[in-house]
């Protein structure tokens, strides 16, 4: 029986979609969901020592994406919400899929969702891609969410 | 995320005109104008060269990557340019860059950003890439060069 559902967001539109998905299911099995939402500490960071970046720039670009995590969780919960579904919210930083199995194990989470997986472009591609990570490295059974359409009709119908 | 969705053949300058930072700037943003993209060209040049004044984004290798979020733009922008003779970037290894990738966001892509910054960060640190680069002869060429090591 499933119990607890992890959702990692991005504040993409393919994580959005991922969330709601994560909603409907929640509502369906009366699972609890906890929404998790990494800034990727590890990509400024390599920002940093190529250079790219500057101390300040980085830092800078922190609180950004913080802050678009705090809105797009507030966002999330409010869905959550509106659909009956008792939801969590965790904005974490570090390694997106290090952060993100962390919290799928902490919470004894069932079932992780995801938004889609766009096509790799290269060998290399995989190496860095966190979603391709999280997907390989979960000790739950992953649901990758695709369909726009069909989830968005799936989300309506749910009163 | 391909480099090659932004990257287009109308968005190289093989042959910059420019002879400095900010010249250069100014040409690059300007072909960016095409893309319907740039709502302000002259606050995006501003956003710009307040980045440079942080430090300089020439990383060395004869490369420079200035950037900045702002809201003149809508979505992710990204212009190349190509200086033959080379350009003073104020370069923390202290040479003239040859090459030249601007780029501009609009604050709400900075995830995309981000990834962007780091696809093409990988790929300069390989001489080959900055090579073939260097020796293209077309926009073209250069666009052929970029998803050629895409593919890896």
């Amino acid at each position: 029986m499933i119990k607890n559902i992890v959702v990692s967001v991005s504040g993409s539109p393919d994580s959005l979609m991922a969330a709601k998905y994560a909603i409907c299911l929640a509502r369906v099995m009366q699972t609890k969901l906890f929404v998790v939402y990494v800034t990727d500490f590890k990509v400024l960071g390599e920002l940093l020592k190529s250079r790219i970046f500057v101390e300040a720039e980085a830092r800078a670009y922190e609180r950004d994406l913080n802050q678009q995590g705090v809105v797009f969780l507030d966002r999330i919960k409010k869905m959550a919400e509106s659909k009956a579904v008792a939801c969590e919210t965790f904005l974490l930083k570090g390694s997106v899929s290090d952060e993100v199995i962390a919290k799928v194990q902490e919470v004894s989470a069932d079932l992780l969702v995801m938004g889609e997986m766009k096509e790799l472009t290269s060998r290399c591609a995989i190496f860095y891609d966190e979603g391709e990570r999280i997907f390989r490295k979960s000790p739950c059974s992953v649901v990758m969410v695709k369909n726009h359409a069909m989830v968005d009709n799936l989300y309506k119908e749910i009163e | 995320m391909k480099l090659t969705d932004f990257l287009r053949p109308e968005f190289c300058v093989v042959d910059l005109k420019a002879n400095n930072k900010e010249t250069a700037i100014r040409e690059l943003t300007s072909v960016l104008s095409s893309s319907g993209k740039v709502n302000n060209q002259e606050d995006f040049i501003k956003h710009i060269m307040e980045r440079e004044r942080l430090g300089s984004t020439g990383i060395g290798n004869r490369v420079a990557i200035p950037h900045a979020p702002t809201q003149s733009v809508n979505g992710l922008v990204v212009a190349f340019g190509r200086s033959i003779n080379g350009i003073d970037f104020q370069s923390l290894d202290g040479d003239e860059v040859n090459l030249i990738f601007l780029l501009g966001t609009n604050p709400d892509n900075l995830g995309i950003y981000l990834k962007f910054l780091a696809s093409l960060s990988r790929l300069l640190n390989n001489l080959q890439f900055r090579e073939e680069f260097m020796a293209a002869d077309s926009a073209d060429s250069i666009i052929e060069v970029l998803k050629k090591h895409e593919k890896g």
